[in-house]
Order: C-alpha cells, then structure tokens, then sequence
C-alpha cells in the first residue's frame, strides 16, 4: 500500500551546512498494518512520516501510496489525498484554538460542503467514542493535554481514513489516556485502517505488527 | 454550492471569533472611507445646486471687462441692449458683498419682478418699496432677526433696512448669506446708481449669436465681455473638478497613510492565522479553499464597513452638516457650517468606497494567507 524508494529529505541551513533528516529509506508497507517507527530524537521519524503523509516533499526519492506516486502530486493532488485518504495525529495536537471539540472535530468536513448538522453529528459521534461526549463544546485551553490529544483523533478519524499517522502520539499525555489512545489505534486497524506512528513508548512495539528503528536519518 | 456557503458562514464565525482584530479593521477602514463618502456627497449636492441655479438663469450675461475680469457695466446700454433682435428681457442686478455686523452678506440688488423663480418667502413678503429686504432663512438665525426688523451694513452709504419677509431657495449654499433688495437700493447702498454688476440677457431660442454680434457693434469700442449659459456651467463644473481635484490630493496623502493602519491591523495574529491555515491544509483542505475562506472574511469585513462609513457619513451629513469637510468645497464657511450643506449620495462613489475597503483588507490579509497557503503544511505549522 505504501511504498517510498530512496528517500532523502535535506535542509539547508543559511545555504551553508545541509543536513540530511533522512537518507535511502526504502520502506514496503503493506495495507492494514501497525508499523511503528522508533528511534531516538532528531533520527527523522517525524520527516518520514510528514513525507509519507504529504505534508511535505521529499528531497529525493518517490512515495507510492497504491502505486501512485504521490511526491509528483501537485499541492491541489496533496490536499486530495490528505483529505481522502490520511489522518493525522500530531505530538503538538494542533488544534485550532479559539475553536470548539466538535467545531476542530469537523473543521476537515467544511469544504466538502457538508451541512452544519451532519457536521456536528459526526463530530458528536467521533468524540463519544474517544470518550469525549461531555466535553463537545469546550475550547482547547479548557482541555487536559490527553484530552486535546483525543480531540486530534477524532479530527484524524472524521474523514474515514484509510492511513492514520500519529506523530509521537503520547508524548504529552499521562499513561491512562496512552493506554486509551493503544486501544484505539489497534480498534482502528481491525476496521482496515492502516497505522503509522513513530514514537518512543514501549507499548506501540507489543502491539505492532512491524517496527522499524531510524538512526541518523537511516532505517537500521 | 454547499461548499461555498460553508465558507461563508464560517467566515461569518471567524470574523465574529475574533471581534477584537475585527473592530480594529473595521474601524481603519470607516476612518478611512468617512470622509471619502462624505465629500463626494457634498461635491455631487453642491454641484447640482450649482446647475440647478445656472439652468434657472438667464441666456446670456453681459458685462464690462476690467483686467480680464467681470466688471461692472454701465445702466445707459440698458436701452439699446432691449432693442437688440431676439432679446425677449434684460435684467440688471448687482451683486456684491457688504458685512452685517460681523458677517460678510451677499447683496443681490434686483427688481422684484425679476426674482429668481426658486426664491420664495417662507414668511412675510417680497420686497414692494424702497429700503425694503427680504434675507435668507440661516442669516435671520443668526442673528435672530424678526420681520419689521431694521439694520444698516458697513457699505459705501449708510443705509437703513427694513425686514420684510425671509426668504428659502433651492440653493442653500447661496440663499444662506443673501439678502435681496430692490435693485436701485443697492446702488445706492453700494455708491454705484449708474451700473450693474452683470446685464442678465433672456432670448429668443437660437439668436443668441444674432444677439452678440448686435453687441459687438454697440460696444465697438467698449471693453466687454458676453458670457452665455454654457459658459457659466462649463466654469461651474471646472471650479468643481479644480475643488475635487485638491480634495482628492489631500486624501490621496491620508489614504497612504491609512494603508500601514489596515496593514498592521489586518496584522494581528498573523502568526495564529498561519499555524490555522497550516492546520487546515494538513487536513486536506485545498490553496484555493483557504483563500476563498479569507477572501470571504475580507469581503465581509469590507461591507461591513463600506456600509457603515455610508451610513455615518449620512449621520455625519444630518447631525453635524458636513462639519470639517463641507469647507472644501464651499468658500468662505466655517468649519460648522450654518446652512443646510448640500449632500447627495450617489450610488457610483457608494459602490467605489466598497471596492476601496475590499482592496485594502485583502493587501493586509491575501499576500500573507497565499504564502501560507502554498508552503508545505510542515512550514506552516512551525
């Protein structure tokens, strides 16, 4: 399902030194899987995963998501695919402050011309089910950290992906909410969805069906 | 459809979500459009007054030529001048300026008879003897003046009027400080019994030409000047667009300074509005979504405030007459005018100050949102 061949990612800091996030990742990941990538700060999980997901292109080298070789998509092709295809859970939650639950929720549906109460109504569902039904119109700032992290998945959810990416997913929330959000995941791959997160939590590896660790921006 | 009514709607929420950045451009741009409305309002009233009088008035005018101006002409061409071919009437009307008190008054010296049509007495009556004014509404406000009333103004001859009657006109502007009186009353009053200011010269439809060359033969060897009614309108719309023109400068200077204003307001939380856009194209939502989303949130807010800079000026027009800025375009007022100003909205300026108000929210807010926009999701969310 997803493929990337030789994948580099290089930054160039005040056009003098480069520095190689990532170099010849060459991954086969197949559809319904748990992967998890680890390996310790700096390595380049996250610039993996923002590659694979299309948040951002590669240096060098091809992702193929179904054959199709996304790094050649245009920013209109990106949107599409992220917007049918990938969730994203980040370590940061980014959600949309001066916004509600449900309104963060179902912020990704508003273009799709979806209406205010169809809206809220998968919202509503999404947050019930990561456990947030009583908390629909509570701002950001009057959410726990695993709180904000659970609204992030029901964002990632709500436009039924087939790949669910999670950056450092428990990074900021307690082991209770960690234990909660594991559950979640492993439900969602026995829907079919496909999983990637890149983390340092120990629990990921017993669930997970592959694992890759990352060293110095290589697949070791 | 649907699409773009969510947009809407949510650009609706976004503006009122953040009321503080909100009023703040919005303000700008009402302090920016106010007094851009209001002007255009008060240049468009008075220059319709201004052909309103010009289309009341006579064919030709007739006067003598001192230093390449108007001067005075001599009562002894009145004769000859009525018996030029296609001359219907010829009025002779002096019009100068004398103080009352503190004041300075405009004097139309005119037989009753001759009264422009648009001039009637709101109380009392058209002057019937001599020494006998009527004066402008706003004048006898202002210094409290009641029928039967007597004055003298600071003119060559001491003179004595009575009050009887005030009078309103279509011409605000002119009607405001004018005071008529017979016309041999004014040359006394004035020191100048033999002349007119301007001869007013009615005629016949097409022997206007006829008439001058007539003239041009009893005045051989005269200095005079012969203006007709195209002229006087020609130099009333070249007096406006000289006055709009030296409005237009000095706004054209507050405008610019206006621009870094709207710029720094639509500023705030540029950074916030980065990270948010950087969260919406992580989520899938496309460049030109995002725009449409801001562009929505500009065009609101340039309505919003467009209307509200219409609707002000109308207050501003109503409650406080064109206060500050009527100055521009009527001489000698002061910065409250005493008289009704002239206003008339137009649709043309209403639907320009709209399209100003747009362009000036979207260079403060669509340069910066295309940018964020177009980077990768991970640039915008740093």
């Amino acid at each position: 399902m997803i493929r990337t061949e030789k994948l580099c990612k290089y930054y160039s800091i005040h056009s003098r030194h480069e520095v190689h996030a990532i170099r010849d990742i060459n991954l086969n990941i197949s559809k319904n899987t748990f992967v998890v990538f680890n390996g310790p700060s700096g390595s380049g999980k996250t610039t993996l995963l923002n590659i694979i997901g299309a948040l951002d292109r590669p240096t060098e080298g091809k992702v193929f998501i179904y054959d199709e070789e996304i790094t050649s998509f245009s920013d209109i092709g990106l949107s599409r695919l992220r917007r049918e295809k990938i969730g994203f859970i980040f370590q940061n939650f980014h959600l949309i402050p001066r916004l509600s639950s449900w309104e963060n929720v179902s912020y990704p549906l508003i273009p799709l011309g979806i209406s205010f109460r169809e809206r809220f109504q998968m919202a509503k569902l999404l947050l019930e089910k990561v456990g947030l039904g009583d908390r629909l119109d509570h701002a950001p700032e009057e959410l726990s950290g695993g709180q904000q992290q659970r609204v992030a998945i029901a964002r990632a959810l709500v436009n039924n992906p087939e790949i669910i990416i999670a950056d450092e997913p428990t990074s900021n929330i307690d082991d209770e909410t960690s234990e909660h959000l594991l559950e979640l995941l492993k439900e969602l791959q026995t829907d079919g969805v496909t999983i990637l997160v890149a983390t340092h939590d120990a629990g990921f590896e017993k669930i997970a069906d592959e694992i890759y660790k990352i060293k110095n921006g290589r697949l070791e | 459809m649907k699409k773009h009514t969510n947009l809407l709607l949510l650009a609706t929420e976004n503006l009122l979500r953040h009321k503080t950045k909100s009023i703040v451009v919005s303000l700008c741009i009402i302090a920016i459009l106010l007094p851009f409305i209001t002007a255009i309002a008060i240049s468009e009233g008075v220059r319709l007054q201004s052909l309103g009088s010009v289309e009341e008035s006579a064919d030709l005018y007739l006067t003598f030529d001192e230093f390449g101006r108007n001067a005075a002409i001599p009562l002894k061409y009145l004769d000859e001048v009525k018996e030029v071919f296609g001359v219907k009437k010829v009025v002779p009307r002096i019009i100068g300026r004398c103080y009352l008190q503190d004041k300075l008054a405009v004097i139309v010296g005119i037989d009753k008879e001759y009264l422009p049509e648009s001039t009637t007495c709101v109380t009392g009556r058209i002057f019937e003897n001599a020494n006998e004014v009527v004066i402008g509404n706003e004048l006898a406000e202002y210094f409290n003046l009641n029928i039967g009333d007597q004055f003298s103004m600071r003119g060559q001859n001491r003179k004595l009027f009575t009050i009887v009657g005030f009078f309103s006109s279509a011409s605000n502007i002119w009607s405001a400080s004018t005071i008529f009186m017979p016309f041999e009353d004014a040359g006394d009053l004035f020191g100048k019994r033999e002349f007119a200011t301007d001869i007013q010269i009615y005629s016949v439809p097409g022997h206007n030409g006829e008439i001058a060359t007539e003239l041009y033969y009893i005045f051989e060897n005269e200095p005079y000047r012969l203006q007709d009614k195209g002229m006087i309108e020609l130099y009333v719309k070249k007096g406006f667009m000289l006055k709009e023109g030296i409005f237009t400068a000095l706004y054209t200077v507050a405008f610019a300074l206006g621009i870094p204003a709207i710029l720094v307001a639509s500023g705030f939380g540029l950074s916030e509005r980065r990270k948010e856009i950087g969260i919406m194209k992580a989520t899938g939502w496309q460049t030109l979504e995002v725009l449409e989303l801001i562009s929505f949130e500009q065009l609101l807010i340039s309505l919003f405030g467009a209307t509200t800079a219409i609707l002000l000026s109308i207050i501003w027009m109503k409650c406080f007459n064109g206060a500050f800025i009527a100055q521009f375009f009527i001489g000698e007022i002061n910065l409250l005018p005493e008289f009704a100003v002239p206003a008339k909205f137009l649709p043309l300026p209403c639907l320009l100050s709209f399209f100003f108000a747009i362009i000036l929210t979207m260079v403060g807010s669509i340069y910066s949102s295309w940018r964020a926009s177009t980077e990768s999701p991970v640039a915008a969310l740093k």
